[in-house]
């Protein structure tokens, strides 16, 4: 996403002066939604962290930055964040990587079932993460599940523990269910990066002996670089923020194996009622967004 | 084709139907689970129903299904035609101005796309209770229709940039005010912008679970993830009902895709630019 | 600070949206009762057939009545308390959820509207009133209590000639024995993925093997800091969990197992035995499964519980402190106890209602709920469950314990360090 243009452009438009009162007036409803129910609320978060209070309680204790401190030595925040980043890196991987295999073949691979492969596989996306949940919920139960009924046909061993009950397991299960219905998404954005590449591109680098690998990394690894860099975004703010798919199918559990910010921040705040904590560990997360958003800018500028 | 070609080909067919069989599994599980009943969906998972039973889809409707449809169906269009009316015309005037504060402005709302829901649900939660707005569907569709703001003015503005410049001048010298230029030239030849953002944020208003649960505690206003979820009671739980529930929940959009998703992929073009 | 910040927000709100809402003025003499309660089977039906013969003595008052699943429902009440639009009068369980409200001053001291002819306070018996009273004034209504019991599959059991257990240990042999008829039957399933289910059997596992004085002060984190939760019963309480769980009574993966899929392995007689509540007879009245019996959970070889004690859980309603109709919420929750409606509650939720009068009278009930009120009338000592009783980050830290003991990630005394450990800290904050 490129930024506004810092330097003015050469050719100077007519001025617009009439218009300056009509322009603050046109950005009005759009300003005043994002300040009101996202700059503001994002302000008191900030401001919250540094008190101790329950939803339930009319008093507010300032306590500086132990909330903060708080959160340094909670191990099951350490925890949520090391699954979120093991979800991030694992869905970068599964779903971008995925995505743009499923891409390419697309793109170039096949001739015939482009558009129904397309289809089906985006399919997914559309679907609400609860539903989702509720049915990989059903396929992966280890008593009356299809997965284990077919795993074990297959004379092949079911985890004891069950596929979402096993510490070790559950987090690989959320990755796949991610997997599964984010890669249409990003196999969509890329093939549209991919499709946006003149043809004549290819046919030149052919003249020039350029074709195969050597074509992929001169001609289309450039060109679908900020659409990569956009699918990367997508995906790791996806994964810090995930929190549907885990509340439904583990909700945090085994005894917290699989707690991500998201879940632990909503059980801190609304089951224990340390809305103080939560405040601070949403921050956190508010920070790591804005500075992956940042750095997706800059990244996208040098293209 | 040579022999090397073909073999290729074949792996690459194999590749994607393999993927395309694993996405159409879990959809074939929840569809015929929706028709069995409770003890065949347990000892049986896979089989084919004996008998396709509608018993399920009728337990899922008396629930109310179809008012949760409604409101999902309120929520989604309030909220996305709002976002595309509020981002497109800020987005506009962004990519038309030179003055170094909207350089800022656009920075101050591209920056709410980096906050994430959860972190401001409390705030936010009091903001919309001290308005009385619990349990009132605008309730929701306001603050879904400002967390799609800042991505959607991103679409725009990378539209706007690139459209051409003339149109708008020689509109200008007719004595069109900016905003009968925006209006009357910019926003008809804006199609694919408009479209890919709106399928963006209707599928992320449609499925938008944790908001709704907060402040639809009602159930006449409930939208359809938040009613799914109610589906599963404490003492009991019907779990073809719940799969009919799902289904009947998931095939509006599926349809919708369908039928849109040729202007979908155009527009997806744009954004990665 | 609080009300600075929220008379801006709602400033800012109100001067954005005040204007858009649309309100329809309601009749001065008109009232609505907003009511939250769970989903249980037949509530809705209960509610409605109430609030229209609460008509006949306060014809201006309507009842709004929402219901909700049970695990959102704990956390909409507490949101939904502080905000705006939140009920008058709901549906709590008795112990820490129901105290803290009334902490929070968002729970109505309602002592002065309950005394009163015909009022709640007069009907009730002087324990159940006990449960939701605090500091010597009453904060709630208690309307049922729900109870557990093993639940059996008579032909089964008459089938293969097996015996009711007389101890844990029988029991732990009887799993032994349904497991040799048949390897592949669960002999009763558990059903904890979202964590109460296990928590209950700790509940009266706990009992079983130190009795409910002996764990009340630990419960209530007013035993001294050195002896808090270092009874070495809280060990033995999960160890004979792991008995049963090596004696194949439960599924594989218990904590991957939810519990309506358990409780349907019990419904379709795959499994002949399930640790229920008193609440399954419903479900299993709507299968069309009437040949069952049922039976506390027996003693433990060497333990200090009392045989007479089990599982006990008052739940009852709360009236928001918010409410601006504090007389006819009451009015409300009264008229919902008085004998008649109790017995019509019976009827059609099949809990054991809190008014017992006219229990006898009730029709159109199965067998089993009749044995089942006249069984729970021989209970001397009541056992209120664990993730009510407890503070909120212990009764978590309770569960989380029992699951990872079933999951065999931490042994019954690292685990009773766990839940000593949260206690440890809760009390330390007070």
């Amino acid at each position: 996403m490129p930024f506004p243009p810092t330097s003015k452009p050469a050719g100077r438009r007519p001025a617009m002066k009439a218009g300056a009162v009509s322009a603050t007036a046109m950005m009005a409803p759009a300003l005043i939604l994002v300040g009101v129910f996202i700059l503001i609320p994002a302000i008191v978060a900030v401001i919250g962290s540094f008190f101790d209070f329950s939803m339930t309680s009319a008093n507010w204790t300032y306590v500086g930055g132990a909330n903060y401190r708080r959160a340094a030595t909670d191990p099951l925040f350490w925890l949520a964040i090391s699954n979120n980043i093991f979800i991030v890196v694992g869905s970068v991987i599964s779903q971008v990587g995925g995505g743009a295999i499923l891409a390419a073949i697309l793109d170039r691979g096949i001739r015939r079932g482009g558009v129904f492969y397309r289809t089906i596989i985006f399919m997914p996306v559309v679907i609400s993460s609860i539903a989702v949940a509720f049915v990989w919920m059903l396929i992966l139960d280890p008593n009356v599940g299809p997965l284990n009924a077919v795993v074990k046909a297959l004379g092949l061993p079911t985890p004891k523990l069950g596929w979402l009950g096993d510490p070790s397991i559950s987090l690989w299960m959320l990755l796949l269910i991610a997997a599964w219905q984010n890669v249409g998404f990003q196999m969509m954005l890329i093939l549209a990066g991919l499709q946006a590449i003149p043809k004549e591109h290819y046919e030149a680098a052919s003249l020039d002996g350029a074709r195969g690998l050597k074509a992929f990394w001169y001609i289309t690894l450039p060109g679908i670089r900020n659409v990569l860099v956009l699918a990367t975004l997508i995906t790791v703010i996806g994964g810090f923020k995930v929190f549907d798919l885990v509340f439904v199918t583990t909700g945090g559990g085994p005894a917290n194996a699989t707690q991500v910010l998201g879940t632990y921040t909503y059980t801190q705040a609304f089951s224990f009622g340390n809305m103080g904590y939560a405040n601070a560990m949403a921050v956190v997360l508010l920070v790591t967004a804005a500075l992956l958003g940042w750095l997706q800018v800059r990244l996208s500028r040098r293209g | 084709m040579t022999l090397r070609s073909r073999t290729v080909a074949i792996g690459l067919h194999a590749v994607v139907s393999l993927w395309t069989l694993f996405v159409l599994l879990p959809v074939f599980v929840m569809v015929i689970s929706a028709f069995k009943s409770q003890a065949e969906l347990f000892t049986r998972p896979l089989a084919l129903p004996k008998h396709f039973s509608f018993a399920a889809f009728e337990r899922a409707w008396g629930i109310g299904i179809s008012g949760f449809l409604v409101n999902s169906i309120l929520v989604t269009a309030l909220s996305v035609f709002i976002i595309i009316f509020a981002s497109s015309l800020a987005a506009y005037i962004l990519a038309r101005s030179e003055r170094p504060v909207m350089r800022w402005v656009y920075v101050a709302i591209v920056a709410g796309f980096a906050v994430p829901l959860q972190s401001v649900m409390v705030p936010l939660y009091q903001l919309v209770s001290s308005a009385g707005l619990l349990n009132s569907r605008l309730a929701i569709a306001l603050p879904y229709a400002a967390y799609g703001i800042p991505f959607t003015t991103m679409l725009f503005y990378t539209f706007f940039l690139e459209f051409p410049r003339e149109l708008e001048e020689a509109a200008r010298l007719d004595g069109c005010g900016r905003l009968e230029v925006f209006f009357r030239i910019v926003l008809p030849l804006s199609g694919p912008a408009i479209a890919s953002g709106a399928i963006f944020q209707a599928v992320f208003n449609w499925n938008e679970f944790i908001l709704a649960l907060l402040m639809l505690t009602k159930s006449d206003v409930r939208t359809l993830p938040v009613g799914i979820y109610g589906l599963t009671g404490q003492y009991s739980a019907d779990w073809p009902a719940l799969m009919a529930g799902l289904a009947i929940a998931t095939v509006p959009l599926i349809v919708i895709f369908l039928l849109a998703q040729r202007h979908f992929v155009r527009s997806l073009a744009g954004l990665g630019k | 600070m609080r009300f600075r910040l929220n008379g801006e927000v709602r400033f800012i709100a109100s001067a954005l949206l005040g204007a858009t809402i649309l309100t329809t003025p309601a009749l001065a003499e008109d009232i609505v009762i907003k009511m939250w309660t769970l989903d249980n089977n037949g509530y809705k039906e209960f509610i409605s057939e109430a609030a229209e013969s609460f008509k006949a003595t306060h014809p201006n008052v309507s009842i709004e009545h929402q219901i909700f699943p049970g695990d959102p429902y704990k956390t909409a009440l507490k949101v939904a308390l502080v905000g705006s639009d939140g009920p008058d009068v709901f549906f709590n369980w008795a112990g820490d959820r129901a105290t803290q409200l009334v902490k929070d001053k968002l729970a109505l001291d309602i002592t002065d509207y309950g005394d009163v002819p015909g009022g709640f306070a007069k009907v009730l018996p002087q324990g159940l009133l006990d449960s939701f009273r605090y500091d010597g004034r009453l904060y709630g209504v208690a309307t049922d209590a729900v109870t557990k019991y093993v639940f059996y599959d008579k032909a089964y059991f008459a089938e293969h000639k097996l015996e009711i257990p007389k101890t844990l240990g029988e029991l732990g042999g009887l799993c032994k024995a349904i497991r040799q008829i048949d390897p592949d039957t669960i002999p009763m399933p558990l059903g904890n993925k979202t964590r109460w289910k296990a928590i209950h059997w700790m509940t009266m596992l706990n009992e079983r093997a130190m009795g409910v004085a002996a764990t009340a002060a630990d419960y209530d984190l007013s035993r001294p800091a050195d002896q808090l939760y270092t009874d070495p019963g809280y060990a033995k309480a999960f160890q004979a969990l792991v008995d049963l769980q090596d004696a194949g009574c439960f599924e594989d993966a218990p904590n991957a197992t939810e519990y309506a899929i358990a409780d349907s392995m019990f419904i379709t007689r795959a499994s002949p035995m399930e640790y229920c509540g008193s609440w399954c007879t419903s479900a299993l009245d709507q299968a069309g499964f009437t040949d069952y019996g049922f039976f506390r959970l027996p003693v433990m070889e060497g333990g200090k519980g009392n045989p007479d004690a089990n599982f006990l859980v008052p739940e009852g309603y709360q009236v928001s402190a918010k409410t601006a109709h504090p007389q006819e919420a009451v009015e409300w929750l009264s008229f919902l106890v008085s004998d008649e409606q109790a017995l019509k509650f019976a009827e059609k939720v099949q809990f054991l209602p809190s008014n017992t009068r006219l229990i006898d009278k009730a029709e159109g009930v199965p067998q089993s709920f009749k044995d089942i009120a006249s069984e729970v009338a021989t209970v001397k000592e009541g056992v209120n469950v664990l993730d009510a009783l407890l503070e909120a980050t212990v009764a978590d830290a309770y569960m989380n314990a029992t699951v990872e003991v079933l999951n065999r990630t931490l042994t019954p005394e690292a685990a009773v360090g766990k839940v000593r450990e949260a206690a440890l800290a809760v009390q330390a904050k007070k």
